[in-house]
């Protein structure tokens, strides 16, 4: 029998989502786009699932004796049952292109790239060395899937600082506010870039070493799940507050170092995103908080596609919630929720369980991460392991 | 070509006895209709004795045609009219859905009609999705490699940019965009009737079978001793379903497309049967009917009957016809070059 066949992915929330597109083409763009990404996210799945599918079953067994509660078996279909294109690392996204970027001179103080990038040194600080940090499956056990080295992506902040108004009659002030801050900084580790309102970056934190940016934090990516980000992603802030509009100059030199750190470390477009997106309190389960960058962060004029679309990785992978404040925050909008909450529904769905019992299972599981890794013996533990 | 620039992107149907071009009539303003433009010739030709006074009459009249040697090759539109003049039989550069190894003005035929139906490409990157057939159910001597490959190595010496869709999905994506590319859609063709399964504008299952127009026109021929084009002509002209025929010619006709409904119906419910991890719908799904074989007043209603006595696999919502049967099978390969 000659006939082609081929096996979509059930994807009813993207049903959904689609009818709210009114042009048909743009429809069909969108729907052959998100069904590739889940062919892609399928392919990659199975390409380690069925090789290994006993030793699967074994760790899920290992993962459920450590599991409290009253329910170990419900927990099991999570590892077994795993929900077509959901609880699945996102789409591997296609290998992207950097243009080159590199260094053109370098003194004490400064560094000129070749894209116009200047870079000044005089703040520069060391803090703990990065040598490995742990990256977690998408499931399974609270023990790390594999372990990197290098900065997987980019968070970017505001410093939530004093400021001045931007007018050339408070010129001293406003680079009086501006040293102040990166002294502060400086001693604070916070930071690895620091974007002042005149545009001029600082290297505070070396990029070898984690900065104190991010926390309690969780992102995601074809490779696995990132949690607490300080060690994996590198913290860029514009000197500024959340209402305040930041500078034609900042966004100038956050497009010229955005393409010059991702040129450096290979970093997907992807993994570029803000602290509102990467930020959690887990003594509540909320997402949000902190809220800078919560909305308005200008992706496509630093050349990022918009990020604010991708489904927030604390709430799909963890069971993370988020209260109404957080949206009023964003502006009433936030895709990225809309999008998570709709394909931890479809997971949930998929293992034959309501999204608040598969919710709580999920945030049992993050809870044992997050105790592996404040356990400076544990092998999970980052930084110098 | 910029990222907005569509007014070179196309559509293009290949189909055993039609060519047509689907096309942009401009870039459509937020929230307007899309207005797409199509352009038709049939995928014929015929030959007739070459004379200098024959040729100086055809350039004279823009009949397109080529000079063989001592031929003279009409094609396209004009070739049916040539064959009613001279009594000859129409020659097909395809057949079943693909160049005809036998034929071998094929090659020749379709470059001087894609020639001028799509014309040279713009400077920059042109671009042209083009529809290629299933391959047939249950034959798997179905080789489409060298079909495509052909038509693709004709299309880039255009200087297009060139993809190809499958026919069966092209009436997916150009008819059912109210339920999101998601359903049956079937090209009843001149050589072959094409048809794919999609979900959510995947395809999920496509095939062929190799029982359409030509099909009945061969048949009926036989039977009646009459000339496959006349027969075809007849069926075009003024056949339909569920009605009494008072000439032979119609009665003939009707039974073989009765034979081919019902060789369509009956792969259709097999295929689906036999096919293992096809999508769970979690609704009714629609079938959408499109090509000349499908146009018959009644063709419609006939192939719905056959399907709700069969125990189809699929739930099924609803038959309907193409808007506009001839030209949704180059609207949905517009569809998908412009959703690229």
């Amino acid at each position: 029998m000659d006939v082609r066949n081929r096996n979509p992915i059930p994807a009813p929330w993207l049903e959904l989502r689609a009818f709210k597109i009114e042009d048909p083409l743009e429809r069909l763009r969108y729907l052959r786009c998100e069904m590739q990404k889940l062919e892609a996210e399928e392919r990659t799945r199975n390409s380690w699932r069925v090789p290994i599918r006993p030793a699967l079953w074994i760790c899920a067994l290992g993962f459920f004796g450590f599991l409290p509660g009253p329910r170990p078996a419900a927990t099991g279909e999570i590892r077994a049952r795993t929900a077509p294109g959901a609880a699945a690392s996102p789409a591997p996204a296609a290998p992207e292109s950097f243009r080159p970027v590199w260094m053109v001179d370098r003194t004490d103080t400064t560094q000129t790239y070749s894209n116009g990038l200047r870079i000044d040194l005089t703040y520069a600080v060391s803090n703990k060395p990065r040598l490995r940090y742990p990256v977690f499956a998408t499931a399974g056990p609270a023990s790390p899937s594999s372990y990197a080295s290098l900065p997987s992506g980019i968070v970017y902040h505001t410093t939530e600082s004093h400021l001045a108004p931007f007018e050339q009659q408070q010129n001293g002030r406003l680079k009086e506010l501006g040293r102040n801050l990166l002294e502060n900084i400086r001693q604070q580790k916070s930071y690895h870039y620091v974007i002042d309102r005149f545009g001029r970056v600082f290297r505070v934190v070396e990029e070898s070493d984690a900065a104190n940016h991010a926390g309690r934090s969780v992102w995601a990516d074809s490779n696995g799940v990132y949690v607490n980000l300080n060690w994996s992603f590198l913290g860029v802030a514009f000197e500024g507050q959340t209402a305040e509009p930041v500078t034609p100059a900042q966004i100038t030199s956050a497009r010229m170092l955005t393409e010059m750190l991702r040129a450096r470390y290979n970093i997907p477009a992807g993994n570029c995103v803000t602290h509102a997106q990467i930020s959690v309190n887990p003594d509540n389960m909320r997402i949000g908080a902190h809220v800078d960058w919560a909305a308005g962060f200008p992706f496509e004029s630093v050349g990022l596609p918009d990020n604010y679309a991708e489904p927030v990785p604390s709430l799909w992978a963890f069971g993370f919630d988020y209260d109404p404040s957080l949206l009023a925050q964003a502006g009433g909008r936030w895709p990225g929720l809309d999008s998570a909450e709709d394909r931890l529904a479809a997971q949930a769905a998929a293992q034959g369980l309501t999204p608040a019992r598969y919710r709580t299972l999920l945030q049992r599981r993050y809870r044992e991460i997050l105790k592996a890794l404040d356990s400076p013996n544990s092998a999970a533990s980052q930084g110098g392991n | 070509m910029s990222g907005n620039d569509t007014s070179q992107v196309l559509g293009l149907d290949i189909g055993t006895s039609r060519i047509v071009v689907a096309r942009r009539a401009g870039q459509p303003s937020p929230g307007s209709k899309e207005d797409w433009r199509y352009e038709s010739q049939l995928n014929a030709f015929v030959n007739i004795p070459f004379s200098k006074i024959t040729a100086s009459t055809l350039r004279q009249e823009s009949i397109p045609h080529t000079i063989e040697g001592q031929e003279i090759l009409v094609h396209g539109n004009e070739s049916e009219r040539f064959a009613g003049l001279l009594n000859a039989e129409i020659r097909r550069p395809m057949t079943r859905g693909m160049l005809d190894p036998r034929e071998p003005e094929s090659l020749k035929v379709i470059r001087e009609i894609l020639t001028r139906m799509l014309g040279p490409a713009s400077p920059g990157a042109s671009k042209v999705c083009f529809t290629v057939p299933a391959p047939p159910w249950g034959d798997a001597a179905g080789d489409l490699t060298y079909h495509e490959a052909t038509i693709r190595q004709l299309l880039t010496e255009f200087g297009y940019e060139s993809s190809s869709i499958n026919e069966g999905l092209a009436v997916v994506y150009g008819e059912l965009q109210d339920s999101n590319y998601t359903g049956i859609g079937i090209s009843c063709g001149g050589g072959l009737c094409n048809v794919c399964l999609a979900y959510l504008s995947v395809p999920a299952l496509s095939f062929s079978i190799p029982k359409a127009g030509d099909y009945i026109d061969a048949s009926a021929a036989r039977v009646t001793g009459e000339r496959a084009n006349r027969i075809r002509l007849a069926k075009e002209d003024s056949f339909h379903f569920n009605g009494f025929h008072g000439d032979k010619i119609r009665q003939v006709i009707a039974v073989y497309y009765d034979d081919m409904l019902q060789s369509l119906v009956s792969a259709l419910t097999e295929a689906f049967t036999h096919t293992s991890n096809l999508p769970k719908f979690n609704r009714p799904i629609g079938i959408v009917l499109s090509g000349g074989t499908a146009m018959p007043a009644g063709f419609r209603d006939r192939f719905e009957a056959l399907i709700r006595q069969q125990a189809f696999p699929i739930p099924i919502s609803g038959v309907k016809l193409a808007e506009n049967p001839l030209y949704s099978t180059a609207k949905g390969a517009l569809a998908c070059a412009l959703s690229e």
